[in-house]
């Protein structure tokens, strides 16, 4: 029999045979035993001295046993499963105890799993895509370091000059107009250029890829859809070749369908080939999002100094003409979390103080139940219980609490995820990946068991500590406790109230930048504007007289018929709205053409560019004569736009104000000559006519920015923008918003619209910043409550502890005031050290969150002074509740409580 | 009966295996065995013998068999595995090297 067999087999028989060996255990002892009395008796003691000295001589058998047991490897089993079953069952014996700790640490996990649920979808798993961390962003990059989007010209020769990538495409993507489709709809549709696919390694589930020849100016229109869309509007089929898809005019044939788990850029219904947009031949048209696959085996440093490279020579040999003199390249999946991996950082910081919050609650409870149980626990360690069989059977204890509140946690955290939705912002990238898997389950068991062996070895720790047979023999007649329980409470107590300030300041700042936001003044009237988004009904890049007069003509039959509706009040036409969607207006350099002639080409722009006092950088906005008026714009100077003004008329601009201070600071603006011909393609110049007031275009978060307004009767709706008619109306939405539909379905029955409300299109803006704060504040207050809670609960076990003392006080001569200030005094020192940490951490902390503040600093004064006061109120008053209640009883039965 | 000396750690395994080597034993017999071969200097109370023989058991190194003893009560006797013979032989040597360097030293001082 080899050894490790004969091992096996006797750790088998102690484990499973236990009876047996336990048996034998006494057996060979109790042999041993009577023969030392055989040998007393034999010496010629009486039976009872022999037994007697036999006795002595074994010395302690229990312990002797037990370490005979130990040394049988397996005893720990044993005395776990046996420290399970025991733990069960005390912990069923004091219910109230177990249903709250369980409850708080459900609470504590199932909010973590939640949580790390969302940040692992978004941040850590890898993107569906073959080697995803090869995949890369570029951009531009200034001198300032601000990253920008590509112009055509600088794409080329990173795509031509670079030695390091696989491939290197471009895209961009606008909602557009479908039809062709089972119905018309506003999709997102991305022209992408070549390698797109293939620089992210996907191939069409259906159908093929684009053919070169599609990949040039005046190919053949074609499109490739998302599975969603063919599911939805092309139902499914599986012959591609009878669908055709009409788009800004164009009809594109449906050559491919992508799979369903192909979601980039995000929500994009279409695919179009980008090379059917004429090239632009400036390099400060910022135009393109710009993605690659790096070659095997180069790394994103090698690719980046590649591409700085090839940024500095073109910077050299063009010079102020662009904007680049370097190129930043950063991986695909961190460019697509961008801003939201801080968002979701602090909320997992958020939700990992609520957890260590719930396990203080725990462990107060566990330490008002360790000193209640301080004579069990003695009696166990003289029956021979070593300290380590004591630790762990704390550590069962714990373990059992752990895992009760994780499964509940779980449970929790799958209705959790079911509501997320409603919380997280749409734009929050892969968010539909959100699942309870295995590595969510993995983090779920690893914080249950980092909270179990805390809490197990807090409570172990605290229960060694002091002498056990000092407890046994002082009995129950123990007046404040120890001192080291009583400083493990205070200990406590701080924590909790620490931790929580970090959170309540947190939630906090973000609260007061949130509100600091909505108070921002937009430089327009946003209530009761309804606002209608649809597409132009006009040929990309076209800019004939004859497409814009027909659009202008079919603009005004809509515009004078929405007009005509009862209750409306004004109407007016856009091509973006500010603020909820500003991000949409493109922004370009125009010239300052003081008497010169404008630029036929671009090496002339080139030439007036040179000259920096003639360049100017702004926002470029269609309008409608009404717009201003519609949205309550102020006008500083000048006129507004006018029925006077078409297309045979000199063409004019508005600009804002601080595009006047900016270019003009000495000068009046109107009556200037600019030229913005490089936005869309109209060489005609324009004339400034007036200035209006400033508007937060581009989001309330952002300074009011430069912006031309052009004219859409001169200029046109072009592709490049989210055409937008706004009304002003007080009267019931619902009727204005039918007949609106019903007049571009007369009208224009191809165009879908999208009829929304400006509050509304705020809302989906304000909802990025809201759902943190949400999320946060929500934490904030689960933690205070906890911590109110928490605090209540330790100062009520501390004060009932001390109900002798307080009895003997009170009989000789101490007033009820006097014990309540004694309580009171000592939770009070507790409180204010507990906040001046929690305002150092907070101090520390804060600036993490610097970048999700708006218009607050994150050492915000008033956040820090209202937080502090609030939780040392909430606080003083679970301390105050105990506390009077220690002061409301009779001395005598006091001296006699046990 | 002089005070018992301490036993140097680890030389009770030695000391079991020597014995059981020889015959088949009961705990109680190999403590007194112990006892009276050392000339009544070494004496083993139970609460280290016991735990010593269950490691050695548990390490393969002695093997134990209920029986009946000289007092006709059943008794568990334990013998020496064929591994235990292996490692009394080492630990024999093992010793004598030591209590060799010891008493070198000692008597040199």
């Amino acid at each position: 029999m080899s050894r490790l067999f004969r091992q096996l087999r006797l750790r088998f028989r102690s484990l499973f045979r236990r009876g047996r060996v336990e048996q034998e255990l006494n057996e060979e002892l109790q042999y041993h035993l009577d023969r030392q009395i055989e040998e007393g008796l034999a010496n010629g003691l009486t039976p009872k001295e022999a037994r007697y000295a036999a006795l002595r001589s074994l010395g302690a058998v229990a312990q002797n046993k037990e370490e005979c047991r130990d040394l049988r490897r397996v005893s720990w089993i044993e005395d776990m499963v046996q420290d399970l079953r025991y733990s069960a069952r005390t912990l069923r014996k004091s219910p109230g105890f177990s249903i709250v700790a369980i409850l708080m640490l459900a609470l504590g996990i199932g909010a973590s799993t939640v949580i790390f649920s969302v940040v692992d979808a978004v941040l850590l798993r890898p993107l569906p895509y073959p080697n995803p961390q090869q995949i890369v962003r570029v951009w531009e990059q200034t001198p300032k370091g601000n990253r920008i989007s590509l112009a055509d010209q600088n794409f080329d020769d990173f795509r031509t000059q670079n030695t390091t990538f696989a491939d290197l495409a471009v895209y961009n993507y606008r909602l557009q107009s479908v039809s062709g489709g089972s119905e018309p709809v506003r999709v997102k549709v991305a022209a992408v250029s070549k390698g797109f696919f293939k620089a992210l390694g996907i191939e069409p589930l259906n159908g093929r890829n684009f053919a070169p020849d599609e990949q040039r100016l005046h190919g053949a229109p074609v499109a490739i859809v998302s599975y969603h869309y063919w599911q939805q509007y092309l139902g499914g089929s599986s012959d591609l070749s009878k669908f055709h898809l009409t788009m800004n005019g164009s009809v594109y044939s449906v050559i491919g369908v992508m799979p369903e788990t192909f979601d980039f850029p995000h929500s994009v219904a279409i695919w179009i080939p980008g090379e059917l947009y004429p090239k632009l031949h400036s390099r400060t048209a910022h135009n393109w999002q710009c993605l690659g696959r790096i070659r095997e085996g180069m790394t994103l440093a090698q690719a980046r100094a590649n591409l700085s490279t090839i940024a500095r020579r073109i910077k050299d040999q063009y010079g102020n003409d662009v904007h680049l003199n370097d190129a930043a390249v950063v991986s695909l999946s961190d460019a697509m979390v961008g801003e939201m991996r801080t968002a979701l950082l602090t909320l997992l910081g958020a939700v990992g103080l609520l957890l260590v919050v719930a396990c203080a609650n725990v462990a107060g409870l566990l330490l008002a139940r360790a000193s209640a149980r301080r004579k069990e626990l003695a009696v166990r360690v003289a029956l021979g219980a070593g300290r380590g069989r004591l630790v762990r059977h704390f550590l069962a204890e714990s373990f059992v609490l752990s895992f009760a509140g994780s499964l509940l946690g779980i449970l929790i955290a799958v209705w959790g995820i079911k509501i997320l939705p409603l919380v997280l912002p749409e734009n929050l990238p892969r968010q539909e990946n959100i699942v309870i898997n295995i590595s969510v389950l993995l983090f779920a068991l690893a914080v249950t068991i980092a909270v179990a062996f805390s809490l197990g070895l807090f409570a172990a720790w605290r229960a060694g500590e002091g002498d056990l047979q000092e407890a046994l023999i002082a009995g129950s007649r123990s007046h404040t406790g120890s001192s080291a329980s009583q400083r493990m409470r205070s200990f406590l107590v701080i924590g909790e109230i620490a931790t929580t300030i970090v959170i309540l300041i947190g939630a906090g700042l973000l609260g007061r930048s949130f509100l600091r936001l909505i108070s921002t003044n937009p430089g327009f009237n946003p209530q009761n504007l309804i606002t209608v988004e649809f597409s132009p009904p006009v040929s990309m890049g076209q800019t004939e007289q004859s497409t814009i007069v027909r659009q202008a003509g079919l603009m005004k039959e809509i515009l004078t018929r929405l007009r005509a509706i009862p209750g409306v009040e004004t109407v007016g036409l856009t091509s973006g709205i500010p603020a909820a969607a500003g991000d949409n207006l493109p922004e370009g350099d125009f010239l300052i053409l003081n008497g010169q002639k404008p630029p036929a080409n671009s090496n002339e722009w080139a030439g007036i560019a040179q000259n920096s006092s003639q360049v100017g950088h702004a926002l470029y906005a269609v309008a409608g004569e009404e717009y201003m008026r519609t949205l309550g714009i102020a006008l500083i100077r000048g006129r507004m736009f006018s029925e006077q003004d078409d297309w045979n008329s000199p063409h004019v601009a508005m600009i804002s104000e601080t595009l006047a201070r900016q270019r003009w600071p000495n000068q009046d603006p109107v009556g200037q000559i600019i030229f913005f011909g490089n936005m869309d393609g109209d060489l005609k110049p324009l004339t400034i006519v007036g200035i209006a007031g400033d508007v937060r275009a581009r989001g309330l978060n952002r300074p009011p920015g430069a912006v031309i307004y052009v004219h859409y009767r001169q200029r046109g709706m072009k592709a490049n923008s989210s055409p937008t008619i706004v009304m002003r109306s007080a009267a019931p939405m619902g009727e204005i918003v039918s007949s609106a539909r019903g007049i571009f379905h007369d009208l224009a029955p191809d165009v879908p619209v999208k009829v929304s409300t400006f509050a509304n299109e705020m809302g989906g803006w304000l909802a990025d910043r809201r759902f943190l704060l949400l999320l946060v504040g929500l934490f904030a207050a689960t933690a205070l409550v906890l911590a109110a809670a928490g605090i209540y609960g330790i100062v009520a076990f501390s004060a009932t502890r001390r109900i002798q003392e307080f009895g003997i006080r009170l009989a000789i001569g101490a007033t009820e005031g006097d014990v309540l200030r004694l309580v009171l005094r000592q939770a009070a020192i507790l409180i204010a050290a507990g906040v001046g940490l929690g305002l150092l951490g907070s101090a520390m902390l804060s600036r993490f969150i610097a970048s999700l503040l708006y218009g607050v600093s994150s050492l915000d004064l008033l956040t820090f002074a209202t937080v502090s006061l609030l939780l040392s109120a909430v606080a003083l008053v679970a301390s105050y509740i105990p506390a009077r209640r220690a002061t409301k009883i009779d001395p005598l039965s006091a001296l006699r409580y046990e | 009966m002089s005070k018992p000396t301490d036993l140097v750690q680890g030389t009770l395994d030695l000391l079991i295996l020597k014995i059981v080597d020889r015959e088949p034993m009961h705990g109680w017999a190999i403590a007194q065995r112990i006892h009276r071969m050392s000339d009544e200097v070494l004496q083993v109370g139970q609460s280290a013998l016991y735990p010593a023989l269950h490691k050695l058991e548990q390490q393969g190194w002695i093997e134990a068999e209920w029986k009946v003893s000289e007092n006709n009560r059943r008794a568990k006797y334990y013998s020496l595995t064929r591994d235990g013979k292996k490692a009394l032989a080492k630990e024999a040597v093992q010793w004598e090297r030591l209590s060799a360097a010891i008493s070198l030293i000692v008597r040199s001082a």
